[in-house]
């Protein structure tokens, strides 16, 4: 059995508020050496599965696990793991230098790491000041730097590149590859915009609903989002030829129809549309982003089934 | 835990709240003794000299008044880290979180001790000048001033850790800080008064305080300081340990 060193599992992960199930046996693995994306739209239960994981919330069941042990038990969780909630767990008046430091204390690593911190998320001039002051882009990275005070083997981040400039995101995808590619080192971002994240990540995993979509490489997400887009007046005979052949025809907002399944090919589609005499306006491929993709995927999961159904 | 009892104690020192709150206590500390002094001792309505051993320890108890800064300090550091979400890094770095709280308390009560030292410094800057100006010896010893401020001094103290049990329990800052005043300044000087109350009377937070330096609130019977010490630990503790149940266990915001 392989080590559970740098391993984050979450194991049939759910968390109940009240009647609403805000995470539903969620599973699922991120590795050391790769930095994975944890998409959903907002309100999917991303930064719910994080705390559970973390250990601020109880999950109502399953568990998760880093390096094979549930965080309360890992023996010094602060030079281990890095984490960041939201950029606002802040004190306003403290200045980011002091902020660094209390942690640099409670994690026991020597005070200096304060100033390294903030050298490696470049807030080296700003340090002395009051985070009151701070835009939300210097407060991202600093809380980036109070999660990396402990040196930590593995980082999980809510929406880390949220509120950077776009050249903030080039320097926090650098610095991300750099501690998965160089350090090996386990990095889980959460976003709910996957263009964010796209270049980013070689590694998602997908929630929408509180339940999990997809988990995997992100080339194969591409791959299988290779579907035919087709624009025709009559939407209703072009699902009806398709689907002998194993196909399925969606109709989008637009109204144009979106074509999923195995097989499917511009070829295929447009061949199967002549033979049975539909007319079409418009035949395209349908990788037309991941982003298209990530949407499709995260606005098709059924509903949870009532309590009372 | 040295390692949490530091990172507490650089969250103290690295903001303005503690020194504001403190000159807000020497204030309060001050008015008391300088209103009592100027008053020129009268109680229940007999003219008593500066110069009565009695008369000026009711002087240095006053001291003790500063009390409700310490409590408030107590309140904020605590629920200021809901407030501002520090709350999240700190259970964090260590998830054990009664040790993070029994860290907070001691930072807490070494901040109230200082509190405590400052105002009752103040109390006797005041005092020597004012009575040495009357021509009247101050009864350090013998008439129970020292051990007046000294009581002072534990009173600050303790309410600085209560103020930690509190937010524990309250995590709302605002709430927390109203409900305490509200009741130490209102409720319970109304509780006094009703009769059924009265035996209980000396065990809450504030008659307990008032046992350890003996000023104010003679009209019912007292504990013995060191009792009203306990008591009002107790009461500390016991805000703690609810909010440890009720609160401090579960999910953190």
């Amino acid at each position: 059995m392989p080590s559970a060193e740098g391993r984050i599992v979450a194991a049939g992960l759910t968390k109940v508020f009240g009647e609403v199930k805000a995470v539903e046996d969620l599973s699922f693995t991120v590795e050391p050496g790769s930095v994975t994306g944890f998409l959903g739209p907002n309100g999917a239960g991303k930064t719910t599965t994080l705390r559970m994981i973390l250990g601020l919330a109880t999950p109502t069941s399953g568990t998760g696990t880093i390096n094979g042990v549930a965080y309360a038990h890992l023996p010094a969780p602060g030079r281990t793991v890095g984490a960041v909630l939201e950029a606002t767990s802040f004190y306003p008046g403290r200045s980011a230098r002091n902020h660094l430091r209390v942690f640099c204390a409670a994690a026991g690593v020597p005070d200096t790491r304060a100033d390294e911190v903030l050298e490696m998320v470049g807030l080296t001039q700003a340090g002395k000041y009051p985070v009151r002051g701070f835009s939300l882009g210097m407060r991202q990275r600093l809380g980036l730097a109070t999660a990396l005070i402990g040196n930590p083997r593995v980082l999980l981040l809510d929406e880390p590149a949220n509120g950077l400039d776009p050249e903030g995101i080039v320097w926090l995808r650098g610095l991300l590859r750099h501690f998965a590619d160089v350090d090996g080192r386990t990095v889980l971002i959460s976003s709910h915009v996957l263009s964010e994240v796209e270049q980013t990540v070689d590694r998602v995993v997908i929630i929408a609903k509180g339940r999990l979509i997809y988990a995997g490489r992100l080339d194969d997400i591409e791959g299988a989002s290779a579907g035919v887009v087709v624009r025709t007046p009559t939407p209703d005979a072009l699902g009806a030829a398709l689907t002998p052949i194993h196909m399925t025809a969606k109709v989008l907002p637009d109204g144009s129809v979106a074509v999923s399944g195995a097989g499917v090919t511009l070829e295929a589609v447009g061949h199967a549309a002549w033979e049975a005499h539909v007319e079409i306006h418009e035949l395209r491929s349908g990788s037309s982003g991941l982003e298209e993709t990530f949407l499709r995927l995260t606005s098709e999961t059924p509903d949870a089934p009532r309590p009372d159904a | 835990m040295t390692r949490l009892i530091r990172a507490e104690w650089r969250k103290v020192t690295s903001i303005k709240l503690g020194w504001g709150m403190l000159l807000g206590a020497m204030a309060l500390a001050a008015l008391g003794v300088v209103a009592q002094i100027a008053s020129n001792g009268v109680r229940g309505g007999v003219q008593l000299p500066l110069s009565n051993a009695t008369v000026q320890k009711s002087i240095a108890a006053s001291a003790s008044s500063a009390y409700l800064f310490s409590i408030v300090v107590g309140i904020i550091l605590i629920t200021t880290e809901f407030r501002h979400f520090t709350s999240r890094p700190t259970f964090l770095i260590e998830p054990r979180r009664g040790f993070v709280i029994v860290a907070k308390m001691l930072v807490a009560a070494v901040v109230g001790i200082i509190y405590g030292i400052v105002c009752a410094l103040l109390t006797a800057a005041i005092m020597i000048p004012w009575l040495g100006a009357k021509g009247d010896t101050i009864h350090w010893i013998d008439g129970g001033v020292l051990e007046s401020l000294l009581s002072a001094i534990v009173v600050i103290a303790i309410f600085a850790v209560v103020g930690i049990g509190l937010g524990v329990l309250i995590r709302n800052q605002i709430t927390a800080v109203i409900g305490a005043l509200a009741y130490l300044f209102v409720l319970e000087p109304l509780v006094q008064i009703i009769p059924v109350v009265k035996d209980v009377y000396p065990y809450l937070p504030g008659a307990a305080a008032s046992a350890i330096t003996g000023a104010g609130r003679t009209t019912s019977s007292l504990l013995v300081p060191w009792a009203g010490g306990v008591v009002l630990l107790g009461w500390g503790l016991l805000f703690a340990l609810s909010g440890w149940i009720f609160t401090i266990r579960r999910d953190i915001p």
